[in-house]
């Protein structure tokens, strides 16, 4: 707070939030009732599907879509206070608990098809790799404080291949930044997701590059995720409760109403072929949002376990990660609605 | 004999003489010129067009890999496709609102404060030392702190472009003041000038030259800033369309993107070197 106000004072621009007046305990029920003039601040663009699927007349509160997503950014967002609820998969979480910012799970997006994860290995074109069997001895890109390094860290114990047998390149996954790695010989494998993966085989297939096919680790779940001082605002938490359902619902919406939504979306708002947008939704699977979280806890203990002993970070109860006052909330909704 | 028109005596020698008189007139002396040749008044694209030559010939033949850098006429048709959509003049007003604004708050702190630190010993303590140990940041490395600071919203995003733009602006002005010849200064002293007549006749046309030029420079960093600032939290702008393709892996988005910049930078450049034309006419330089 001393150090809020002085940089209020010496800038003279911060808006410093006014301070509700009671604090809801982190154990107590969340309240009903959302009191006029709550304001909800939402990462990711999930505006058009709340609209689409009639979702956001039905909220009694102000929602703000703000477009930040991937992990390192919500993790500043949340330090600025600029945001809410943040939208990403777990393992921002995770290092956010090891950067000392205390947050809370609220939600899980899980696939129904887990065969078919997000993420594939794309393999450089002089990498003479022809099975992830092959990496022993490989440069692999890598970044701790995302998916992309636990998926390629989970690779290598499945193929029994030790961390000092590779040499892991660090390297921040945004963009296409892995695909032009990849291309330009700089690693030898790395984890590509979505678009990447198509257009890493269409442009460099000719070259030698390849993409190797799924490899059988369960993706990373995706999350709706809150700093634990947000929930004892009840205005907000009575907010966010509302907002689950609502985000669930649109979820269950959109899965059935797929080729509305890529083109809607994909083709009218981003400006990408259908058929891109078509492969991006394959890649996300069909979702299934769960109403009981023990499997996803005790996965996520998993993670957590291997990531510490992996980045050399202390493991902590992945239980505390998770608030399930609203474990029952987004699945129930979701369910709710066919899909 | 009598001279007879035309056979005059040595006249054969007059023509001769005459041509060397010419000459010595004009190459005794042997003035060398110094200065430049008179200038064409668009020398200047030649370069970016021998460039844009190279490219297309280079594109056309297959010599450069469309996977690394798509050929220009990309750019064309893509920007083409994309202005057709709708998607790239609300992109354009969108940066070009954040630039003008940012520009606005930086260029008048940069002044105020160059002035401050220039004519008043004061200022010249206060400020100059501050402004030139936070000249070594990247603006990079502030954007996380401006964001804790300001949040993800348009003040951010204005704030970042005001304090890249300011330093150009602040540098050259206060530069061209502390700069300004003693001799002048003096002239006033003597001619029992006021401090504002000063200030109009000494200070002023002695800045002007710095401003302009440090004007030239924030108008293109603020258009290279308004790229990076576009990647935290926007929906439009051309930043955001730039990184849109980035995600999606679209060069020819990328590309147009990058054109679009070049076209932008360029066209406001002009726009003050127009101005500085105007402002500064009574300057006979090496350039003129």
């Amino acid at each position: 707070m001393m150090k809020g106000a002085l940089i209020a004072a010496l800038f003279g621009m911060v808006t410093v939030s006014a301070q509700a007046a009671e604090t809801l305990p982190l154990d107590a029920p969340i309240p009903d009732t959302v009191p006029p003039g709550t304001v909800l601040r939402i990462g990711g663009l999930h505006d058009l599907e709340l609209k689409l699927s009639g979702e956001a007349d039905k909220l009694p509160f102000k929602l703000e879509f703000v477009n930040i997503s991937a992990g390192p950014p919500t993790i500043n967002a949340f330090h600025a206070k600029a945001l809410d609820v943040g939208f990403s998969n777990d393992v921002p979480a995770i290092q956010a608990m090891w950067l000392g910012l205390d947050v809370r799970i609220i939600a899980v997006r899980l696939r129904k098809d887990p065969e078919t994860p997000a993420f594939q290995f794309g393999i450089a074109p002089k990498a003479h790799i022809a099975s992830l069997a092959d990496l022993r001895g490989k440069k692999i890109a890598f970044s701790p404080g995302q998916a992309q390094g636990s998926v390629v860290l989970r690779t290598l114990k499945q193929y029994g291949i030790r961390r000092d047998e590779v040499e892991l390149v660090e390297l921040p996954s945004n963009g296409n930044s892995y695909l032009n790695a990849l291309a330009a010989n700089l690693v030898d494998a790395a984890p590509l997701t979505l678009i990447p993966i198509k257009r890493y085989a269409e442009n460099y297939a000719k070259d030698g590059g390849k993409v190797l096919p799924p490899f059988g680790i369960k993706d990373n779940p995706l999350i709706l995720w809150v700093r634990a001082e947000t929930l004892t605002d009840p205005a907000k938490a009575a907010a966010i409760k509302l907002y689950l359902r609502a985000w669930a619902r649109s979820t269950a919406w959109i899965a059935a109403h797929l080729d509305q939504w890529i083109d809607v979306w994909y083709v009218k708002d981003q400006g990408v072929p259908a058929e891109d947008g078509r492969f991006i939704e394959t890649q996300l699977g069909h979702p299934d949002i769960p109403q009981d979280w023990t499997n996803v806890i005790r996965d996520e203990q998993e993670t957590i376990d291997f990531m510490a002993q992996e980045t050399g970070r202390k493991p902590f109860d992945a239980a505390k990660l998770f608030d399930r006052r609203f474990e029952t909330v987004s699945g129930a909704a979701f369910s709710a609605v066919p899909h | 004999m009598q001279p007879s028109p035309g056979v005059t005596p040595g006249s054969p020698y007059l023509p001769a003489r005459s041509e060397r008189q010419v000459k010595a007139a004009t190459a005794v002396p042997s003035r060398r010129r110094l200065s430049l040749k008179k200038g064409l008044s668009y020398g200047w694209v030649f370069g970016p067009l021998a460039l844009l030559a190279i490219w297309s010939l280079g594109s056309a033949l297959d010599w450069i890999d469309p996977r690394i850098l798509p050929a220009p006429w990309v750019a064309v048709t893509t920007g083409a496709t994309l202005a057709a959509e709708g998607r790239l003049v609300p992109n354009i007003l969108v940066s070009a609102e954040r630039v003008g604004s940012g520009l606005f708050f930086g260029i008048l702190a940069g002044v105020l404060l160059a002035l401050f630190a220039g004519l008043t010993r004061l200022g010249g303590y206060l400020i100059d030392g501050v402004v030139q140990l936070k000249r070594a940041l990247p603006i990079y490395a502030l954007i996380p702190f401006f964001t804790l600071w300001f949040g993800i919203g348009e003040g951010m995003k204005i704030a970042v472009i005001a304090v890249a733009a300011f330093y150009p602006v602040y540098l050259q002005t206060h530069n061209a003041l502390r700069g300004i010849d003693l001799r002048y200064v003096e002239l006033a002293e003597n001619l029992r000038l006021s401090y504002r007549d000063f200030l109009r006749h000494i200070v002023l046309p002695g800045v002007l030259p710095g401003f302009l030029l440090g004007l030239r420079f924030s108008v293109m960093t603020a258009w290279l800033t308004v790229i990076i600032v576009e990647q935290t939290n926007a929906t439009r702008g051309i930043g955001y369309m730039v990184n849109l393709a980035v995600s999606y892996a679209q060069t020819d988005v990328m590309l147009v993107g990058l054109v679009l910049y070049a076209f932008l930078g360029v066209a406001s450049d002009c726009v003050i070197r127009l101005l500085q034309r105007g402002l500064l006419s009574w300057q006979r330089t090496l350039a003129s």
